[in-house]
C-alpha cells in the first residue's frame, strides 16, 4: 500500500519539479527506502524546502482520479508542492509499520517549523495503522495556527476514522469557531450526534447574544436530535438572513429531517438560490458538497 | 480613575504597553500562567516560565509603577500532554506559594477531556490544601457546559465559591456563575470574546456585584487598555461611578486579596518608580535616563 502511495505521489511530483529537485527526490527516496537515521530523516524533510516552494498543485482531473484510486478518500487539492514532496519523503520510508518510524515521526513534530508541521499532519491519512498517531493529531487540533489546524480538520478522512467523540466534536466546533469551510470536514454527514447538536445550538445562541452572525457552515453540523431548538433557531435567523444564508438554513433543516419547516420558511421566496435549495432539500440532496458554494472559506488552502 | 486588570499576559507585551497602561490609570495586574501559543515540549520550559512570572516580569511591571501579581497553574490545553503535565504539576509547590501569587490558575477545561479533568482536579485539591483562590479559564467551545462542570467539580473538591473566579464569561453563562456564588470575570477581547458595549449592558443588567472586567491581552490581537476603555464607556453610558469602581478595581482586589498575597494598603498608595533599579543586573533601560520619583511623604 505504502509503495503504491509513494508511486502515486511521485507521479504528481515528477512533472512539477525542476531537474535538480527531481534528482533530490529520487536520491532521497532511494535513501529512505534503504533506511536512514533519525537525523538524516529530519534533514531530508527540512532540505525539501530548497527544492520545492509553496506553490499550489492545480491537480488535473486525471491526477485527482489517480489519487482516488488509492482508496483513502483524501482530497489533496489544497496541498502545496513542498507539502507533497515532504509527504512523499515520509511515505517512502521502509519501516512505516514499525516502532522506529512511529518514534521518528513523532520526534519530527518537536523540532518542526510551521511548514513542516503542516506537511507532517497532511501525511497522517496516508500512513498505515493510523491509530498510532491519534494523540498527535489531537495535539495538532490544539494549535493556534489556523493553517496547521486546517491540515488536520479539512480534506482528510483521518479525524472521522480515528477520533473519539470528544475529539471529533471539538474538531467540528473549532472549525466552526474559526469559520473554516465545514463542508470540507470529511465525514460530517454521517457523524452528527446529540452532543454535537447541543454544542452547536449553544454556540449559535452565544453568537446571537453577542449580536454576531451565524456562519452558514453551522447548519451542516446539526443532526436530527433537537428539532425544537433547531426549528426555533431557523425561525429567528431567517428574518435577517440573505439569500445564501436562507439556502444554508433550508439545507440544514433538511439534514435534520425538517423539510416541512424549510418549505414553510421558503414558501414565498422567489430567490433562485432558495428555490433550488428547497428543491435539493426535497430530493434529499443535502450532503456536504451542496454547501460548497454557501460556506465562507477562511482557510489558507483553497479547494 | 485607577484600574486593576486582573487577567493579562504581560510576557507577551512591550514596554510601550506598560507605559500606556500606566498612563491610562492601570495600577495593578494579575498575570495568569497559561500556554505560550504553541505547546511546550519539556518541563524546563515550565520552570523558566513560572520563574519569569514571579521574577523578571514582576520587576519589569514595577518599573512602570504597576503592581504585578500572578497565578500559577498548568493550563488545560497542555493538560492533554499527560506525561509533561504530571511533571509540570510537581512544580506547583515550588512556585504557587510565593509572594504575589494570588491564585492557582488559569486552570479548567479546553476540550473537556479526561486528561484535563484529572489535571484540573489535582490543582483544585492543591488550592484547597493551601487555602488558595482559583482562577478558572472557561473553554471557547462548549462554553456553558464547560463552566457548569468546572463549578461543580470545584465545589465537589471543596473550593469555597467565594474563592472561585470563573473567567471569559458571556451573556449566556453569567447567571449560572453568579447563582453558584462565584466571581464572574469578563474578558474584553475583540471578536472572540466580549466587547466593551456588551460589557456595559451586562453591568446594567446584573449589577456590579461579583463582576470583574479584564483584558486577557496576550500574544493575539488584543488590547491591554480594555479595562480603562470599558470603564470610560460605562461612564459615557451612565453606569454609576461606584459600579465602575467595583467592576474595574475593587472586586478584583476583594476576590484575589483573599490569597493574603496583596498588600492592599500599599496598592492604595501612589506608586513610586525607580528605574535605576535592576534585576540580576538587568535593567529595562536601554541607554535612557532612569525615571526616579520622589517617595511619598508619610
Amino acid at each position: 500500500m505504502s509503495q503504491s502511495i509513494t508511486n502515486t505521489l511521485e507521479t504528481l511530483l515528477a512533472p512539477r519539479l525542476a531537474d535538480t529537485a527531481l534528482a533530490f527526490w529520487q536520491k532521497s527516496r532511494d535513501e529512505l527506502t534503504a533506511g536512514v537515521s533519525t537525523h538524516r530523516f529530519a534533514a531530508l524533510i527540512a532540505l525539501a524546502s530548497r527544492h520545492a516552494k509553496r506553490t499550489p498543485l492545480e491537480l488535473s482531473p486525471e491526477e485527482i482520479d489517480a489519487i482516488a484510486e488509492l482508496g483513502v478518500s483524501i482530497d489533496m487539492r489544497g496541498w502545496n508542492l513542498l507539502e507533497l514532496l515532504r509527504v512523499g519523503l515520509i511515505t517512502a520510508r521502509c519501516d512505516l509499520n514499525e516502532v522506529s518510524f512511529a518514534e521518528d515521526f513523532e520526534a519530527q513534530f518537536v523540532y518542526a517549523d510551521e511548514g513542516e508541521t503542516c506537511a507532517l499532519y497532511r501525511a497522517l491519512a496516508l500512513l498505515p495503522a493510523g491509530e498510532r498517531f491519534v494523540w498527535r493529531a489531537g495535539e495538532g487540533c490544539r494549535t493556534n495556527m489556523n493553517n496547521v489546524f486546517a491540515t488536520i480538520a479539512l480534506d482528510t478522512p483521518y479525524p472521522v476514522q480515528h477520533f473519539d467523540d470528544t475529539a471529533w466534536n471539538q474538531l467540528v466546533m473549532k472549525s466552526l469557531f474559526l469559520e473554516l469551510p465545514l463542508w470540507r470536514v470529511l465525514g460530517l454527514d454521517n457523524r452528527r450526534s446529540q452532543d454535537l447538536t447541543r454544542m452547536v445550538l449553544d454556540f449559535a445562541e452565544e453568537r446571537e447574544s453577542a449580536g454576531r452572525a451565524i456562519n452558514n457552515g453551522l447548519w451542516l453540523c446539526l443532526g436530527p436530535h433537537d428539532n425544537e431548538r433547531t426549528s426555533a433557531l431557523a425561525l429567528r435567523a431567517w428574518a435577517a438572513a440573505n439569500s445564501g444564508q436562507h439556502a444554508a438554513i433550508v439545507l440544514g433543516l433538511a439534514r435534520c429531517n425538517l423539510v416541512a419547516v424549510a418549505e414553510q420558511l421558503g414558501a414565498d421566496s422567489i430567490d433562485t438560490s432558495v428555490t433550488s435549495a428547497l428543491q435539493a432539500a426535497q430530493n434529499g440532496q443535502t450532503d456536504n458538497i451542496h454547501f460548497a458554494q454557501l460556506t465562507a472559506d477562511n482557510s489558507e488552502t483553497q479547494a | 480613575m485607577r484600574f486593576f486588570d486582573p487577567h493579562i499576559h504581560m510576557v507577551s507585551r512591550t514596554t510601550d504597553d506598560y507605559q500606556n497602561m500606566a498612563a491610562a490609570g492601570i495600577r495593578a495586574v494579575i498575570e495568569p500562567a497559561f500556554w505560550m501559543g504553541q505547546p511546550r515540549t519539556n518541563v524546563g520550559s515550565f520552570v523558566d516560565y513560572f520563574a519569569t512570572l514571579v521574577g523578571w516580569e514582576r520587576f519589569r511591571a514595577s518599573q512602570f509603577g504597576i503592581a504585578h501579581y500572578c497565578t500559577i497553574g498548568v493550563n488545560s490545553k497542555e493538560a492533554n500532554n499527560e506525561g509533561l503535565a504530571r511533571e509540570a504539576l510537581e512544580l506547583l509547590p515550588h512556585f504557587a506559594l510565593k509572594e504575589g501569587v494570588v491564585a492557582i490558575g488559569e486552570i479548567g477545561y479546553d476540550e473537556i477531556t479526561p486528561a484535563e479533568e484529572w489535571v484540573y482536579q489535582h490543582q483544585l485539591q492543591f488550592a484547597v490544601d493551601h487555602d488558595m483562590v482559583v482562577m478558572v479559564h472557561s473553554p471557547h467551545r462548549d462554553k456553558k457546559n464547560g463552566i457548569i462542570r468546572s463549578i461543580d467539580v470545584a465545589r465537589e473538591i471543596g473550593v469555597p465559591m467565594e474563592k472561585l473566579v470563573i473567567d471569559h464569561n458571556n451573556e449566556e453563562t453569567v447567571q449560572a456563575v453568579l447563582d453558584a456564588g462565584a466571581w464572574a470575570a469578563f474578558t474584553i477581547y475583540p471578536n472572540t470574546k466580549m466587547g466593551s458595549e456588551r460589557m456595559v449592558e451586562i453591568v446594567r443588567q446584573y449589577g456590579p456585584d461579583r463582576l470583574i472586567v479584564d483584558s486577557s491581552a496576550d500574544w493575539g490581537v488584543s488590547d491591554p487598555l480594555s479595562v480603562p476603555k470599558t470603564a470610560h464607556l460605562m461612564q459615557e453610558r451612565g453606569i454609576e461611578q461606584s459600579a465602575i469602581e467595583l467592576t474595574c478595581w475593587q472586586n478584583a482586589i476583594d476576590a484575589y486579596a483573599q490569597s493574603g498575597q496583596i498588600d492592599v494598603d500599599e496598592l492604595m498608595r501612589d506608586p513610586v518608580i525607580d528605574q535605576s533599579q535592576s534585576f540580576s543586573d538587568n535593567s529595562v533601560l536601554r541607554g535612557q535616563q532612569p525615571r526616579i520619583d520622589e517617595p511619598v511623604q508619610n
